[in-house]
Parts: C-alpha cells; sequence; structure tokens
C-alpha cells in the first residue's frame, strides 16, 4: 500500500488527540481539562481504529505470523527475570547476595530474549520458507 | 583546546570572584563602611562613558564595576548588588555551557542520518534520512507534551541550574516501608510553574539525550520499517519508554534511591547516559527488530546470512566523526555547568570521552583485520561509537586508564555481538545499532560499577548520598550490585514495555511494509522522491534476486 492520504489524516489526528489528552492531564483539576481529555481519548481511539481499518492494504509483508503464545512467553520470563531481581533487594540484605539474585535475574531474562522471543520472531519466516 | 583553557580560565576567575566576595560579605558584617568606601571608590575610578566612545583595543576598560547593575541608583552599588551579580554570573556560565552542549548533541542528529543512511541501499535512502529527520520532531513534540513531566518533573534540586525548585513534584510508591519513585508529574507543555529559565535549560539538554536513544531504533529497523509505524512508535517512545527509564535513573527516581534506601553505593549511577540514552535506545532497536523481522534476502533457507552493502561508506565515516564531534556535548556537558563544585571535571570527561573512541576504534579494527584479514570500514566506524557508547556512563568517575580499558574492551564487543545478533539471534540489524548501543550500553553501565575511582567528587554526594562514586576495583561492591540492577531493569522492564508497546503497534497498524515496496525500495511507496534521482541502480546480487523471487511467489 506503501504511504497514503488515509494514514496522514489518521497520524494526524492521533497526534491532536494524544496532545489534547495530554493537555487534559495536566489541567485535569480544570473543568476544561477533564473535556480535553475526553475529546483527546476519543480522538486516540479513532485514530486507531482507521489505523486497524487501513491496515489490510499493505498486502503480505516479508515478516511473516509469527506465533502469538511463544511471544507471550518470552515476555513474561524476560519481565519475571526484573522481578527476581526486585525481589533480591528484599530477600537479602548482603552485597554478595544480592549481586546473586541480580546475575541470576538478568541470566532469566537474558534467555527469555534469546531462547523464547527470538525464536519465536524467527519459526515461520519466510526465508525459511 | 583553546576553548576549554579559556572555559578554565572563566571558571577560575569567578571562582575567585565569588571567594571575593563571600570574604567581603564576611567583612561587611564587621565594617560595613568600610566595603561600602571601596566599592564606591571602584565605581568612582570606572571608566566614564566619555573614555569608552574612544574604544576599548585593550579590553582593559570593558567589563568593570559600572557593568554591575545597581538596585538603586540612588545609593550606589552595595555588596547586595555584587552578590547578586557573582550568583548571577556562576548560573549564566551553567547555563551557557549546558546549552551550548546541549546544541552540539543535537547536531549528532545529522551524525546518525549520515551513519545509518550510508549503511543502506540506495534505493532506502531518503526513507532512512526521513526517518532520523522526523525522529526529531516526534520525539521533541512527545517530549514536550508529556514525556519531560514524566522524566523530570521530581528532579528539582540541581543547583548548578539554580535550584530548579519548579519540577520538584515525584510521584512515589511505599514498598517495605521505604518511598520509591516512580515517575514526575510537573512539567506538562512547560507551562504553569515550570515556564522558568533553569527549566527550560534542562528541557533543551534533556530533550536532546531522548532523541538520541529515538533515533537508534530507525538504524536497526532501515529498510523495511513503515514510515506510519515507526512515526507511532517514536512518539510513545520519547512520551513514555524514555522518560519513565529517564527518571529511574535522573530524574530522582527508584534506581537513584538505590543508595539512600537499600545503601547500594551512590545508588544508579549512569553519568551521560549509557543506560538512560543507548541501552534504552538499543534493547528497544532490539524490540522492534524482532517484531519487523529480517529484510529479505538476508538470510537463506539454511539460516546463513548475507552481507547487504549499504551505499556510502563516506557518509558513514563522515558521520561518525560528527558523532564523536557531538559527544563532547554528551559527556561533558552532563555536568550540568562549569562553575560548581566538581565541574572543573569537564576536561578529565572530555578526555576520557576521547581516549575511549579511541581505544574503541582500535579494538574494533584490529579484532576484524586480525581475525577477517580487511580492517573493515564500517566496523570501525561502529567500534568508535562502541567506545563512546560505553565511556558515557562512566566518563565522569573514571580516570584515563578506566576509560581506555572500557574503550578497548567495547570495540572487540560490538563486533562479537554483531556477529551474535546476526548469526544466533538471527535478528537483522543494518547498522549494528543493537550491538553499538544496546550491548555496549550495558557494557557502560556495569563498567561504572567496575572503575569508577572514587576521585569525583560533584559537590561532596551523588544521588543524596556522600561521598565520590567507587566501584569494584577501587573498594566498593555494592556500587556494582546497583548497576547490575539497572542493567536488569533496561533488560527487563524497558525491553519488554518495548517489545509489548509496539508488538501492539505491529496489531493495530502494521509495522512492516509489503513486500512490493521493499524489494522496489522504499524510497517511492513511502516518501514519493527518490534520494538519489539519476542514479542508475546497480542490479542485485544473485541472492538478493532470488531471495526476493521467493517472496513475492
Amino acid at each position: 500500500m506503501a504511504a497514503t492520504k488515509s494514514q496522514g489524516k489518521s497520524f494526524t489526528l492521533f497526534m491532536v488527540g494524544l496532545t489534547a489528552a495530554c493537555a487534559g492531564i495536566a489541567y485535569f483539576t480544570t473543568g476544561v481539562g477533564k473535556v480535553a481529555l475526553l475529546i483527546g481519548l476519543v480522538a486516540v481511539a479513532i485514530s486507531l481504529f482507521e489505523f486497524f481499518k487501513i491496515k489490510p492494504l499493505e498486502g503480505r509483508t516479508g515478516a511473516g505470523a509469527q506465533p502469538a503464545a511463544l511471544k507471550l512467553a518470552g515476555v513474561v520470563v524476560v519481565l519475571l527475570g526484573w522481578v527476581v531481581v526486585l525481589l533480591g533487594l528484599h530477600l537479602t540484605a548482603g552485597v554478595g547476595g544480592r549481586m546473586v539474585m541480580s546475575i541470576i535475574g538478568i541470566a532469566i531474562s537474558l534467555g527469555g530474549i534469546f531462547f523464547l522471543l527470538a525464536p519465536a520472531s524467527s519459526k515461520n519466516a519466510i526465508w525459511k520458507a | 583546546m583553546m576553548k576549554i583553557k579559556c572555559l578554565k580560565a572563566c571558571t577560575c576567575a569567578l571562582a575567585i570572584v565569588m571567594m571575593a566576595g563571600a570574604v567581603t560579605v564576611a567583612r561587611a558584617d564587621a565594617a560595613p563602611s568600610a566595603s561600602a568606601t571601596e566599592l564606591r571608590d571602584a565605581a568612582a575610578k570606572a571608566p566614564t562613558t566619555a573614555t569608552l566612545a574612544n574604544g576599548d583595543p585593550g579590553g582593559a576598560l570593558t567589563g568593570t564595576v559600572s557593568d554591575v547593575p545597581v538596585a538603586d541608583t540612588k545609593a550606589g552599588i552595595t555588596l547586595a548588588d555584587v552578590a547578586n551579580q557573582v550568583g548571577q554570573n556562576k548560573i549564566a556560565v551553567n547555563f551557557t555551557w549546558t546549552l551550548i552542549c546541549g546544541f552540539l548533541v543535537m547536531f549528532m542528529q545529522a551524525g546518525f542520518a549520515m551513519v545509518e543512511a550510508g549503511l543502506c541501499r540506495v534505493k532506502n535512502s531518503n526513507h532512512t534520512y526521513m526517518m532520523n529527520f522526523f525522529v526529531y520532531g516526534c520525539g521533541l513534540f512527545a517530549y514536550w507534551i508529556i514525556g519531560f513531566a514524566i522524566q523530570m518533573g521530581g528532579a528539582a534540586g540541581n543547583g548548578n541550574l539554580g535550584g530548579l525548585q519548579s519540577l520538584a513534584t515525584e510521584h512515589a510508591i511505599t514498598l517495605f516501608g521505604t518511598h520509591w519513585g516512580i515517575f514526575g508529574e510537573n512539567g506538562m507543555f512547560l507551562a504553569k510553574h515550570t515556564y522558568d529559565v533553569g527549566a527550560m535549560v534542562i528541557f533543551l539538554f534533556e530533550m536532546v539525550f531522548m532523541d538520541t536513544a529515538l533515533t537508534i531504533v530507525t538504524g536497526a529497523c532501515a529498510e523495511r520499517w513503515k514510515f506510519l509505524a515507526f512515526a507511532i512508535s517514536s512518539v510513545l517512545m520519547g512520551a513514555f519508554t524514555y522518560p519513565l527509564f529517564g527518571n529511574w535513573a535522573w530524574g530522582g527516581g527508584w534506581l537513584a534511591q538505590l543508595g539512600t534506601n537499600v545503601g547500594l553505593g551512590k545508588g544508579y549511577c549512569d553519568f551521560a547516559g549509557s543506560g538512560v540514552v543507548h541501552a534504552v535506545g538499543g534493547l528497544s532497536a532490539l524490540a522492534v527488530a524482532l517484531i519487523v523481522g529480517p529484510r529479505i534476502g538476508k538470510f537463506n533457507r539454511d539460516g546463513s546470512s548475507n552481507a547487504i552493502i549499504g551505499h556510502d561508506i563516506s557518509a558513514v565515516m563522515i558521520g561518525c566523526f560528527i558523532l564523536a564531534f557531538g559527544w563532547f556535548g554528551f559527556n561533558p556537558g552532563s555536568t550540568l555547568g562549569a562553575s560548581a563544585a566538581g565541574c572543573l571535571r569537564i576536561g578529565s570527561i572530555a578526555v576520557n570521552t576521547m581516549l575511549a573512541g579511541c581505544t574503541g576504534t582500535f579494538g574494533a579494527i584490529c579484532y576484524m583485520w586480525a581475525l577477517k584479514g580487511k580492517p573493515d570500514a564500517s566496523m570501525a566506524g561502529n567500534g568508535l561509537l562502541a567506545g563512546l557508547v560505553a565511556i558515557t556512563a562512566p566518563s565522569g568517575f573514571v580516570n584515563t586508564t578506566g576509560s581506555a580499558i572500557i574503550g578497548l574492551v567495547a570495540g572487540v564487543l560490538v563486533c562479537l555481538s554483531c556477529v551474535f545478533v546476526e548469526n544466533y539471534l538471527k535478528v537483522d540489524d543494518p547498522v549494528g545499532a543493537i550491538s553499538v548501543h544496546g550491548a555496549c550500553g550495558l557494557w557502560g553501565v556495569i563498567s561504572v560499577g567496575l572503575f569508577a575511582d572514587g576521585t569525583s567528587n560533584y559537590g561532596g554526594s551523588w544521588n543524596g548520598v556522600t561521598g565520590s562514586v567507587t566501584g569494584l576495583f577501587y573498594g566498593d561492591a555494592s556500587q556494582l550490585v546497583a548497576q547490575l540492577i539497572g542493567c536488569a531493569t533496561l533488560i527487563g522492564f524497558v525491553f519488554t514495555f518495548s517489545f509489548v508497546l509496539n508488538w501492539i503497534i505491529d496489531i493495530i497498524v502494521g509495522q512492516r511494509v509489503s513486500i512490493e515496496t521493499e524489494i522496489a525500495g522504499l524510497d517511492l511507496p513511502e516518501m514519493g522522491q527518490l534520494g538519489y534521482p539519476e542514479f542508475v541502480f546497480a542490479p542485485e546480487p544473485d541472492f538478493m534476486r532470488a531471495a526476493e523471487k521467493a517472496a513475492v511467489a
């Protein structure tokens, strides 16, 4: 499909909506702020709907469909590594213990990227076909 | 060099004036009339307008007591007038320093554009340049409307820039009886109380840092990233992803509080952004590159990879030099001043920056030359950048030996990481952004915990903990733990956040261009204009034509 007028209009609406929503947050204590937030969120929602509507016009891409479940599992494992590190801060007060927990956490997160997310992202890659 | 010398001279002069002012104030308590008399005498001896009208070729008559603004013309010049002028001068020096360094960092966008476009094929040059151009606007706007508030909205207290008291609201949560900063709240649209001279300076400086992180992603996803998806992704990264981690590290957030809250060194220390800027950019680049997928023809059916050669190595080399030049704003500028405690370390920081870039280049060139037989130009450039990325976090805390080692390791690491990313992860990164900024950014963060020599003393404390930042090799293992927690947050949170955000964008918008667009080159379909309309494109290599044929089929 390449770039089109529809994309341009939807992107403009997205930016206007985001700006209005942020203005609404900044001035939320006023009545105008609440209205701006509402208008902004509606505009962002409409723009997202428009994006979704024109997405199929792009046609087939070189990315291929990747397994969502495996990607989700990868995301969870990567996040889990971080949680392990945070818990380690409170489980032990010693520098050595915290260092070990940090390294374990980083290893879990990297494992999630290397062994789950990366394979998931190339599982159905078109270069394998 | 002359500029640095001049700056040092000015700073020394200012320090002397300030000391003299302090002494005068102390004396004033005892004998106010004597000091007042001295000031009046000095004012009487100041050159008159008639004298100045004759010109001042030697410069000895310009800049005297008559240039000090007087609050009450009837009373004449007072000690309060002098003290106010000294304070103004200190802040003026710091504002000027920070702004000029910010301007240098802004110019790095040109370097990134040249490096990335040069490493892409000619049929995608306009698209790549446009991504690097538009990311500046996307990031700036998003940062203005909300990103700055999230990152720096609770960052009050920097005396170098006048205190920044208008940025004093940090949203914190309480866990296990301890308060942890999560995001700032002041500064959206730079309105209300943040319509403030100090806030404007810190906004400009932090904004150009943020934009550097955003532009890293465009390199890793070049030649197949849909412009619409790129624009939305960049806006959201500038609004949320970058500012969140930026707050945790620099805005008074929970990573910076690791020292005060749980006794880990001086908290997470990242002087100029190996983690905040480069690792955030590099890991976001990895997240988006995983979603976008490799370019058609990058990998063969057996999993082996093909080298897709960029169109302009001269642009790459010049771009690298522009980036190295801009880095002198990045690192020394992160003192946020040239006239305050410890700020004279700017010379040391600048030298550390140069050295690490130098040894990074050596590391990459020697590695490639010895193992592959050629001192590869693009890897040499990446080696320079890798050294600079790695020294960004420790530049304010290490000595020259440390910086040379950090740069050298980064230069070799970037070569190894590029091979790993391409051959093992099967991620296509046309410019090596994931390795340069992600891997070497993480190395830079860790290196603070190893090489910080405990001699830096920016006002006597860092992140609210008294003393100098000291790494494992100089006796403080807890600093390394704080740095590792920072790395874990970058990999575990920032990467995940970027991945999920861009996954949602992929579902709603679609991250990648169509096969037909990719084969034709993105310039015409996405931008409507070729980067080089008068060029006759050379035929694609055989492997590429076969891959394109297979993709269409």
